[in-house]
């Protein structure tokens, strides 16, 4: 009895936020399993009905504009540059910021995680403004500094990509600087200590004790680093100005906004939508056991 | 804490927010709420506009709700298909077309009277399918030549004067061989942009089936001109897009601008002497560049029922009335629809929107079935790869057409 009233007590707390994660979480996402099975679209909004697994052959089968495989291809390839510049610069400037004998941290800090506090909207629209051929500071520099030829950020499909990437990596770092710096200032001093005693170098710490202690905390930042970053739409869509040049700076999710908004596509745009959710789950399953991130250090 | 005293306060927790979700914000009045895309400046007075309503009618409650323009589609589509959303949305005469197919608007031409209708320019007021779905308050959203008096002193009539003029007007100041000033500018990224070139030429954007006519003469000679204009008479800057271009102009950077009745005011506010005439002609082909216009007004959601339709049509009435049409156009120099404001003094004298008149006549409406969509996102990646230099115009064209057919074909399945 007292046991039945301890659990229905634990589950009267936990029901409203359960009652929200239901609205929030769990109807919408098997809302839209239901919706990418269906024809839903402009001409079907209020007649749709259960067509199976159709919009799901057509994403992979049916040519697209842009075409899907080169979307997914670009997403894969934005998501690995992006996260490897995260990950290494944020990494690299938390062990800076580590050592004792820098002085001002407080202020290198502010300052290093200014990018991530500006509104991703201004952050976008000023790069683009930057980008620009003729008037961006970005070429400005590089021609009236370097003596380099101006270079079509906005006008050319690579360019406008490496232009985005630069954008989002500016953008991302400090993230992933904080968690780093969180992690390393948790690691007990004595284990260094112990290392010079041996005469461990500076690489022979960083590989033995430093990444090995980070990397409880680094793993699950990384997959939520890849997450967001594979689904990131504001800064493709601000600062290629919803694709351009020629729609060849799209991701999959920008592929998704413009199926099911623009074009009224739900069934379709929903069906992509749990192409990217399968993608990135199988992703975190896979990395996370690799990694043996939830597995304890100490 | 025991079992029954978290419960207790629990219970009391979720009664208060019950009431207070419950509580009526109007008092026991009807409640009109409008979704709107407008301006800051449009937007002030829409609410004084409001506010002297509900003094008039102080059982109504009126509110106003700003919303993006894309963010105001899906949120109405998606609250409208549930039964809910604003009792008003306002926006340009193209979101008819896919409300209508989806059935959230309701028709019009019920709840008002012939001779409140027949106040109104036709161009005012939207039908589709032979039903009434929109009043506008505004006509135009239609792009026209600004030019900075400082620089321009006539305006150009046709092509020719344009190149010339903008030849001129097209420095080197500092002589790095790089021009600081520049004739002319405008956004190149949006195909609405390149509209009036294209009609200049003698193109179209559908047919009276609503077939796409892209891959024509009038859209590859349109491509051309504008090739022309930055690579052979070097008039425009090698790329610009909206904010560039406005940054251009209001820098005094750039002695013509192409943009809409929206950016009027700003200039002017921003300090500079600026005149608006109607775009030029195209002397090879006889014809006005003209530029797409667009309705912006009212449409009523279908579930509006009851008592409350009557209110909502009482508001409309009361914002598309000449006093408050003549009110926003002279505060904005926006174009009324009440065909007897253009016998005012005030709007017959006032240059600006004399010629915003005569751009407006030489438009052409901008059709309002959904498939405008498709059409639009067809031209734009073409159209940029000709600005690039990627594509030819010919092939461009071909390519505008093809995809936009696939594109139809798919918004339709």
């Amino acid at each position: 009895m007292k046991n039945w009233r301890h659990n229905a007590y634990v589950f009267f707390l936990v029901a409203p936020a359960f009652v929200i994660l239901i609205g929030v979480v769990i109807y919408p996402f098997l809302y839209n399993i239901v919706l990418s099975l269906s024809n839903m679209s402009l001409a079907h909004i209020r007649d749709w009905k259960i067509i199976g697994f159709q919009q799901y052959t057509k994403i992979f089968t049916e040519p697209s504009q842009p075409d899907f495989y080169v979307v997914f291809l670009k997403t894969i390839i934005w998501t690995v540059v992006n996260l490897f510049f995260h990950v290494v610069i944020g990494v690299s400037l938390a062990l800076v910021l580590n050592q004792k004998e820098i002085r001002g941290k407080a202020m290198f800090r502010t300052l290093l995680v200014l990018p991530w506090a500006v509104p991703q909207l201004i952050v976008a629209l000023t790069w683009r403004g930057m980008f620009n051929y003729e008037y961006g500071s970005i070429n400005l520099i590089l021609t009236q500094w370097f003596g380099m030829h101006p270079i079509a950020w906005l006008k050319s499909p690579l360019e406008a990509f490496i232009a985005v990437i630069i954008t989002n990596v500016w953008l991302g770092f400090p993230f992933m600087m904080v968690i780093a710096l969180g992690a390393l200032q948790s690691i007990p001093h004595d284990l260094y200590e112990a290392a010079e005693i041996d005469g461990a170098s500076w690489y022979h710490k960083l590989k033995n004790i430093t990444i090995p202690l980070i990397r409880p905390v680094m793993v699950p930042a990384i997959t939520l680093g890849t997450i967001w970053t594979f689904n990131n739409l504001n800064i493709v869509w601000l600062v290629s100005n919803a694709g351009e040049p020629s729609d060849q700076t799209h991701l999959m999710v920008s592929f998704v906004y413009k199926a099911a908004f623009n074009f009224y596509r739900y069934g379709y745009g929903a069906a992509l939508s749990m192409v990217i959710f399968v993608v990135l789950l199988v992703f975190s399953l896979v990395f996370m056991r690799k990694t043996k991130a939830t597995e304890a250090v100490y | 804490m025991t079992f029954k005293q978290t419960a207790l306060i629990f219970a009391s927790i979720l009664l208060t927010l019950i009431g207070l979700g419950c509580a009526s914000k109007g008092d026991g009045k009807i409640r009109i709420t409008i979704w709107h895309q407008m301006r800051v400046d449009e937007r002030l007075i829409l609410e004084s506009q409001l506010k002297r309503f509900m003094v008039l009618h102080p059982e109504v409650l009126a509110e106003q709700l700003y919303k993006e323009t894309e963010e105001l589609r899906s949120g109405f589509i998606v609250a409208a298909i549930a039964g809910q959303g604003p009792e008003l949305v306002y926006g340009p005469s193209d979101q008819v077309g896919p409300f209508q197919v989806m059935d959230i608007i309701m028709p019009l031409e019920d709840l008002f009277d012939k001779q409140y209708l027949d106040g109104f320019n036709p161009k005012g007021l939207t039908y589709y399918k032979g039903h009434l779905f929109q009043i506008a308050d505004k006509l135009g959203n239609h792009l026209t030549l600004v030019y900075n008096k400082k620089f321009v002193q006539v305006p150009p009539q046709t092509d020719e004067e344009l190149i010339s003029l903008g030849t001129k007007l097209t420095k080197d100041t500092s002589g790095d061989g790089k021009a600081d000033q520049y004739g002319l500018v405008w956004n190149y990224t949006e195909p609405f942009f390149f509209i009036p070139f294209m009609t200049g030429f003698g193109g179209w954007v559908m047919d009276t089936s609503g077939t796409p006519t892209l891959n024509t003469k009038g859209m590859v000679d349109g491509l051309k001109f504008i090739q022309d204009l930055r690579d052979k008479y070097k008039i425009i800057p090698s790329e610009a897009d909206y904010n560039i271009a406005d940054i251009l102009f209001k820098d005094g950077r750039a002695a013509m601008i192409i943009n809409g009745d929206w950016s009027w005011s700003g200039y002017q506010k921003a300090g500079i002497d600026i005149g608006v005439a109607p775009l030029p002609k195209i002397v090879s082909t006889g014809l006005w560049c003209a530029p797409m216009v667009s309705p912006k007004g009212f449409s009523v959601n279908i579930n509006v029922t009851g008592e409350k339709k009557k209110w909502v049509a009482e508001l409309l009435k009361y914002l598309t009335s000449p006093e408050n049409e003549f009110e926003t156009a002279k505060e904005l120099n926006t174009m009324p629809t009440q065909k007897v404001l253009y016998e005012n003094d005030y709007i017959k004298k006032n240059e600006i929107l004399r010629n915003s008149q005569m751009q407006i006549d030489r438009g052409k409406l901008m059709p309002v079935v959904p498939e405008m969509r498709a059409i639009w996102d067809s031209m734009r990646p073409s159209y940029q790869a000709v600005l690039n230099g990627e594509n030819t115009p010919e092939e461009a064209a071909r390519e505008m057409q093809r995809n936009a057919l696939q594109r139809i074909r798919e918004m339709n399945e």
